[in-house]
């Protein structure tokens, strides 16, 4: 049976859409990512939609929700193009005068404008704002133009043309050819090179394959995926029909966490369009290949996007990782040869075959090719996805692109790779980011998590944090990882509560080796990182912690004390008042002392001493040690 | 292919692990999860090694060995990592007894504390000397543990029968999940939560006995730790000799071993090497052997009826008496029931006693009544000799099963397992069965038909297959064109209606039934507990000839195949139900039973001589009893239902004055003065039936001491034919009076006269004797509780039972259980014993249900 739509068909669709679309009309782009979302965006485009309805603008200006823009911390974001006008934070109250000033009157509203907080200048356009500035989107460049729910503006775009290109015109051996050309790499964090993967999954005989794409994005504060499924899903379809012809599968799967519901409703609905457009199904665009695509969703536990867990839960077993070889490849979903691939990679495929290998390839550097997205967020000015090519600096993404430290305060580290990544000092801001240069400093690319840290950061809690994370996301299922996990959190946890031990460090390195060296597959193999590289760049603080019983970030509370300088504080009451428990006995205009026995150290008095004043401080290690011992000694005296 | 371990040049052939090969060549490598019977986990990590040319340390137990490999599982490094590894382990594990300096001169006085809930040490373990985990500490050569402990204190479940769960010893290894899943299939348990919270659990943490557990122990057995404790031997510690033999539970002869601890029975467990289980029980035999043994119903002493009561005498007295007795009567009014529990030998000697000393013809048992023997003598009449002998392996081979009528994992436990088997390898099972069984979950296909109306459904599936594929083959068989034409006669229609199975599904059946390769039919009581037994067999035999499968009786009790065998080879008087005819009628006088009757009460004869090793009910009517022992304190062969012959050992000596059957027999016989009878040990026994039994024609002892596997001898088979239909009257309507139709659960839970479902405890809380299935609905409808008691019958005669609503049983039907060995105001042999067996054969008796009080 084939396909009711041949690629005559489909071409004359095509042909249809974009001469509907030739006359160049307005455009008001609304940001629908999730980040747009929690800031109203629906609310702000459907009174767009009214405004323009009771203007009568219907003939001159489309109302367009798109995927996301990336730059989530101004969010809601409003572009206008063709012009490209970027209003941020755009709020309901905004809607008319937009519609009035810029679309009628072609004026620009000062007040909606993004403003560089370096040079203070108010920037119109949305590629001349620094946080866009420097990326290059590839990826995400669609992102901001066309509506995921809508193929049209897909095809409109250009999109699924590398199909009819692969079908038509490439063999098999063809496709995979140029992919291991353009050297894409694996962007789920291992960086295999896609290309080669393929191939062996090609090679494999079997009366039938499959590929999926992992879409079960799990570490924290990462979500470029979740935005690429939201905002431009046709891209990762089509990325898998190519790698199918490819490879030879006939079914695939896309694995996405059930915490994205937007994403699922997004991607489900694209994969409705793009059967009804002979996309998908038997006999693609009339062609002799078949091939469909079924969305899994994940439950959410975070080892599901360890490739072999994540297909025992798609066969309906429990997300147990498995000993490999056999790689999926051999003996993949229900024992059959399976490629998987991440959200990212699949999205870059159809880049690849429309614009040749060479072009890709001659981004990012030697050996990782094109761009990365990551999730920049953490102690950063401009929190949001960022799209650029390898080898950029951590330090034009965290300074140029993302604006800097929040509060204009230090940076003290980045965390990459999600919550098995290491932390990179400030001493290697300068470090080139690619999977060796990450690999070579104790972290990884992982799917891109970026999270930006300042001085106020413990780095040994920070440890502990993400090792409590990954102890808790254990599958269970190999001793290093489950148990000894726990045994790093626990004597972490230990150090942070000032019961540190001398030698302590060297267990914990000593229990990292285990788990790392011992683990049944990359959850375990990498969870000691934050660890190790905690260790190896801030081991003072380390030190601080067991030694001196002293955080020097003033995080760990068990080491720290508040304390109110009687020469600064002027008896305003703000602080007593605050305080939970009471603790702060005083009387106005007279000095204000903080019983340390009933503090709770919530750091509320901190929060509401007036800045001018400043007379609550932080105390930790032998300050702390003093402070206390004078308290007691006064007690003592009454 | 060659490889290198620890440069060890090794040959290897075929896909094995590293850890497979090391072990073939005692090359010993840790490990905690890995099990022979299950699929590499990997998940201990302990069998890491070193491959040259691979990235880090792969576990042996997961990796396959490629030619040339090179393995190194000794290095520093590794045995560095492993220690680590192990520590991590036992900071999750009670350790201290596993590290402590004293170990070797703990005394064995601290056992009693063993009855302590709680496990704080080695030394208060169950598991003390069969851990696993202590090997691999000592192998290791642990001294300390420099981890803080991370107890986890968990619960302990003691909720369920037979065998304790306590959490906090397990190491997480899976074996129970793995095994519960990939060998039982039942998949009761399972891995929960994630991180330090895993445990092994079942669904929504409730206990086993609500999770569908059968309780065959396999998880207990694979259990490298304490976790996982049988109840009963808890405080027992281990064993000093082991003897192997055979279960007797079932007609499946799963071999055991027996573990004694001076001179008692400790427990039972499945032989790895078990030639018909591999390591696999029920839980039968592997929990209710020692309570059997021991049983407080055994009869060990010889009592005669003296001045109307019953008193223990001598055995010299008791044989004096019972031979006086017996020689008063003419053959005609003489009768022995024997017992397909018993061994071959002693079923001979039943047979050459009764016919030959005795010179009577009226011997027989309830055996007829299996399937087995049904089919043999529906064969006899079509004068047919089909094969009867089959392998059980062949069924994991299948790729079409047809399953009539019995409940494999309650009846037959470890054959069910190679139809799971055959499943996971991709055969597709159909199920024809009013209840929903527990091997629904595998079947492609459940015909939920009405009881009764198999005749219908065969003869309707055999129509499709002839009208959609009609090969050159069968037609030539010799009958076809009159069973093609007796085929003619059905009505597709009416079939569906009578046989309650839709059109639709018979046609996917049968497009089931057209796949190629093997296909075999197992068929149950379901089928052949019935009026019409013959014309189902007979219905199933066409097809079995148009699909070209393999037609396998399921035997029922433990030697009922090699009572048959042996029963072919002598005369046949009045059978079972005759006998029993004739007992009532007083035209037999004098009653030898050696196996289950139905009860007496009124009914006795003037002479009735017991022979059992448990007190049964007709005992207290008794002239004389005389005790038997059971299967562990006799030796003899047995024969299985695939027709394999196994050896019984003698596990311990006889309780009491109980006798094996065989010296009862001999000693009665030669009291009597009858020659031929002067045997001193079951192996002259079976030199004789050699002689006499042709199915034995070739077995020795000497040949069954040796290990293999032997199948007694079988006939010629001739090509078969095909019968052409006979119908008859539709099965019995239900009628307004008797609304529900009693069908029986003939689960085997009993051994001579010991009923096991009541009298073990955990057996009763799994599958009391005494319950009533009913549907949920039905009870609803008359307001019945789950655990009520009911009455109920037909007419003046009721039996009463415990009301057990279960959702696997139709609407209608009420499923009892049948024991002859229950209390009388119980027994479901009651309500047909008066009745014309011919009309309401027990299977299917239209009963009512009366409230209970």
């Amino acid at each position: 049976m084939k396909s009711r739509i041949s690629l005559e068909k489909f071409e004359e669709i095509r042909a249809k859409i974009l001469k509907e679309r030739e006359t160049e009309k307005t455009c008001i782009t609304i940001c629908g990512g999730t980040g747009c979302h929690a800031y109203g965006c629906l609310k702000v485009a459907r009174s767009f939609e009214e405004e323009v309805k009771s203007e009568n603008l219907q003939e001159s200006v489309d109302v367009r929700i798109t995927g996301c823009h990336g730059f989530c911390e101004r969010g809601p974001i409003v572009v206008i193009q063709p012009e490209g006008i970027f209003y941020q934070r755009v709020e309901l109250k905004d809607v008319k005068e937009i519609i009035l000033e810029t679309i009628v009157n072609k004026k620009i509203i000062p007040r909606l404008l993004y403003v560089d907080p370096r040079t203070e200048e108010k920037i119109v356009l949305e590629k001349e704002v620094p946080f866009y500035k420097k990326q290059e989107r590839i990826v995400f460049g669609n992102n901001g133009f066309l509506d995921p729910a809508d193929i049209k503006d897909y095809i409109a775009l250009g999109g699924y043309q590398a199909i009819s290109k692969v079908l038509f015109d490439m063999t098999s051996e063809k496709v995979i050819e140029e992919i291991k050309k353009s050297g894409l790499r694996g962007r789920g964090g291992a960086g295999f090179l896609t290309g080669k993967k393929w191939e062996v999954c090609r090679e494999v005989s079997s009366d039938g394959k499959y590929i999926i794409c992992n879409a079960d994005e799990g570490d924290p504060g990462a979500y470029m995926d979740r935005s690429l499924l939201e905002g431009n899903p046709h891209s990762v379809i089509e990325g898998m029909v190519i790698g199918a012809y490819a490879i030879g599968a006939s079914e695939g799967f896309i694995y996405v966490r059930r915490e994205y519901p937007l994403a699922v409703k997004n991607i489900t609905i694209a994969l409705e369009q793009a059967r009804a457009y002979g996309l998908l199904g038997d006999s693609i665009l009339g062609s002799e290949f078949h091939f469909k695509i079924h969305v899994v969703q994940g439950a959410g536990a975070f080892v599901s996007g360890e490739e072999s867990a994540l297909m025992a839960s798609i066969e309906g077993r429990r997300a147990f990782p498995k000993q490999r070889p056999p790689y999926p490849a051999q003996e993949g979903l229900w024992g059959k040869p399976t490629n998987i691939n991440n959200v990212e990679t699949w999205a870059n495929v159809p880049y690849i075959i429309k614009n040749g290998a060479d072009w890709f390839s001659n981004i990012g550097t030697e050996k990782s090719k094109g761009t990365k997205i990551f999730s920049l967020v953490g102690k950063i000015n401009n929190t949001g996805l960022v799209e650029v090519p390898m080898g950029m600096t951590l330090r034009e993404i965290i300074f140029d692109i993302g604006g800097g430290i929040k509060d204009n305060k230090k940076f003290k580290a980045v965390q990459t790779g999600g919550p098995s990544g290491g932390c990179i000092p400030a001493s290697m801001l300068d470090l080139p980011i690619d999977f060796e240069r990450l690999t070579e400093v104790g972290s990884m690319m992982g799917s891109g998590g970026m999270i930006v840290m300042d001085e106020n950061t413990c780095m040994v809690d920070v440890a502990r944090y993400f090792l409590e994370f990954t102890q808790e996301e254990s599958c269970g299922k190999c001793v290093p990882c489950r148990v000894g996990t726990k045994q790093i959190v626990d004597v972490l946890t230990r150090i942070t509560k000032g019961k540190g031990e001398k030698g302590d460090i060297e267990k914990l390195k000593e229990l990292s080796n285990t788990v790392k060296t011992g683990s049944l597959c990359g959850l375990g193999g990498t969870a000691p990182n934050p660890v190790l590289t905690t260790i190896n760049y801030f081991r003072d603080e380390y030190e601080a912690h067991i030694e001196r019983k002293s955080c020097p970030a003033f995080v760990c509370k068990d080491l720290i004390a508040y304390y109110i300088e009687p020469e600064k504080c002027v008896g305003c009451l703000l602080c007593l008042k605050s305080c939970p428990t009471e603790a702060i006995r005083g009387e106005r205009k007279k000095v204000h002392v903080i019983d340390q026995e009933l503090c709770i150290k919530c750091g509320a008095c901190f929060d509401v001493c007036p800045p001018k004043v400043m007379a609550v401080s932080k105390v930790t290690g032998r300050k702390k040690e003093r402070l206390l011992k004078k308290v007691s000694s006064a007690r003592a005296k009454r | 292919m060659k490889i290198t371990i620890d440069n060890k040049e090794i040959e290897v052939e075929g896909k094995k692990t590293i850890l497979e090969v090391a072990r073939e060549k005692e090359i010993f490598i840790p490990s905690l999860c890995d099990h022979p019977r299950l699929a590499p986990f990997t998940g201990c990590r302990l069998c890491i090694v070193e491959v040259k040319g691979t990235r880090g340390y792969p576990p042996s137990c997961g990796t396959y060995v490629e030619d040339g490999m090179e393995v190194r599982t000794k290095t520093p490094k590794l045995q560095k990592l492993r220690r680590q590894i192990l520590e991590l382990i036992l900071s999750e594990h009670p350790n201290a007894c596993l590290i402590c300096s004293e170990k070797d001169k703990c005394d064995e006085y601290k056992s009693t504390i063993r009855k302590v809930g709680e496990t704080t040490g080695c030394v208060l373990c169950s598991n003390n000397g069969r851990c696993e985990l202590q090997d691999v500490v000592e192998a290791l050569n642990i001294k300390e543990v420099s981890l803080p402990s991370l107890y986890r204190n968990f619960e302990i479940r003691k909720d369920d029968p037979f065998f304790d769960r306590n959490y906090n010893l397990c190491i997480l290894c899976g074996r129970c999940v793995r095994i519960c899943h990939e060998v039982r299939g039942a998949s009761t348990i399972s891995f929960v939560y994630r991180g330090t919270e895993a445990v092994v659990s079942t669904v929504l943490d409730r206990n086993l006995l609500d999770s569908g557990c059968q309780f065959c122990g396999a998880c207990v057995d694979v259990c490298p730790t304490g976790a996982l404790a049988e109840r009963a031997v808890r405080p027992e510690g281990l064993a000093d000799k082991t003897v192997k033999t055979i279960c007797p539970l079932c007609s499946l002869g799963c071999e055991l071993k027996i573990e004694l601890k001076g001179g008692r029975i400790l427990r039972s467990v499945p032989s790895a090497e078990g030639p018909v289980n591999q390591g696999q029980a029920c839980v039968k035999g592997r929990f209710t052997i020692s309570d059997l043994v021991y049983s407080p119903q055994r009869i060990v002493k010889p009592l005669i009826k003296k001045k109307g009561r019953l008193e223990e005498v001598n055995w010299e007295e008791a044989l004096d008496f019972v031979a006086r007795k017996l020689r008063k009567y003419k053959s005609n009014e003489l009768a022995v029931i024997s017992s397909s529990q018993a061994t071959n030998e002693e079923n001979y000697l039943f047979q050459k006693f009764a016919q030959q000393g005795l010179k009577t013809k009226n011997i027989d048992n309830t055996a007829r009544y299996s399937p087995l023997a049904c089919y043999w003598e529906w064969a006899q009449e079509k004068v047919l000799s089909p094969r009867l002998n089959f392998r059980i392996k062949d069924i994991s081979q299948a790729k079409t099963i047809l399953l009539l009528g019995a409940d494999l994992t309650i009846s037959h436990p470890v054959l069910g397992l190679s139809v799971i088997e055959a499943v996971k390898n991709g055969a597709k099972l159909i199920i024809v069965d009013p209840r929903e069984i527990c091997l629904n979950r595998y079947s492609s296909q459940w015909l939920r038909i009405k009881p009764g109306t198999d005749f219908y459904f065969l003869n309707s599936l055999s129509k499709i297959l002839l009208d959609e594929e009609q090969s050159k083959e069968t037609s030539k068989i010799k009958g076809f064109e009159s069973f093609k034409k007796s085929l003619d006669e059905i009505e597709m229609t009416k079939c569906s209606e009578i046989t309650g199975i839709s059109e639709e599904d018979l046609k996917t059946t049968s497009r089931i039934m057209l796949d190629d390769g093997p296909a075999v039919f197992l068929f149950g009581l379901g089928l052949t507990q019935h009026p019409s037994a013959k014309d189902n067999l007979t219905a199933l035999w066409n097809l079995s000839l148009l699909r070209k499968a393999q037609l396998y009786p399921l035997s029922l009790e433990h030697n009922g195949r090699g009572e048959l065998e042996i029963r072919r080879s002598f005369r046949e008087g009045l059978d079972f139900k005759q006998i029993s005819q004739a007992v009532n009628k007083k035209i037999i006088k004098a009653l030898y039973l050696a196996g289950p009757f139905p009860l007496l009460e009124k009914k006795k004869p003037e002479f009735l001589v017991i022979q059992d090793s448990f007190v049964n009910e007709n005992m207290k009517l008794a002239d004389a009893i005389l005790p038997g022992t059971t299967f562990a304190e006799t030796e003899g062969t047995c024969i299985n239902l695939e027709g394999r012959i196994q050896k019984l050992h003698r596990v311990i000596e006889p309780s009491g004055e109980a006798k094996p059957d065989w010296w009862i027999i001999s000693q009665l016989a030669q009291n009597m003065g009858y020659q031929g009878f002067s045997h001193k040990s079951p192996f002259q026994i079976l030199k004789e039936m050699k002689k006499t039994v042709p199915a034995f024609a070739g077995i020795s002892n000497a040949l069954l001491d040796n290990g293999k596997e032997i199948f007694i001898q079988e006939g010629k088979e001739e090509k078969g034919k095909f019968i052409p239909l006979e119908y008859k009257r539709p099965p019995s309507k239900v009628r307004k009076e008797f609304p529900f139709l009693m069908l029986i659960d003939y689960n085997l839970d009993y051994y001579r006269g010991l009923n096991l479902s009541k009298e073990i405890k955990g057996m009763r809380i799994i599958r009391d004797s005494r319950w009533i299935k009913i549907n949920p609905e039905d009870a609803e409808e008359l307001k019945l509780n789950d655990g009520e008691e009911v009455e109920f019958g037909s007419g003046s005669k009721r039996v009463k039972g415990v009301a057990k609503l279960s959702d696997a049983i139709p609407r209608g039907i009420i499923l009892a259980s049948f024991l002859f060995n229950e209390k009388p105001e119980f027994s479901v042999s009651r309500l047909s014993s008066g009745l014309n067996p011919d009309d309401y054969p027990l299977k299917m008796l239209p009963v009512k249900i009366y409230r209970g009080k």
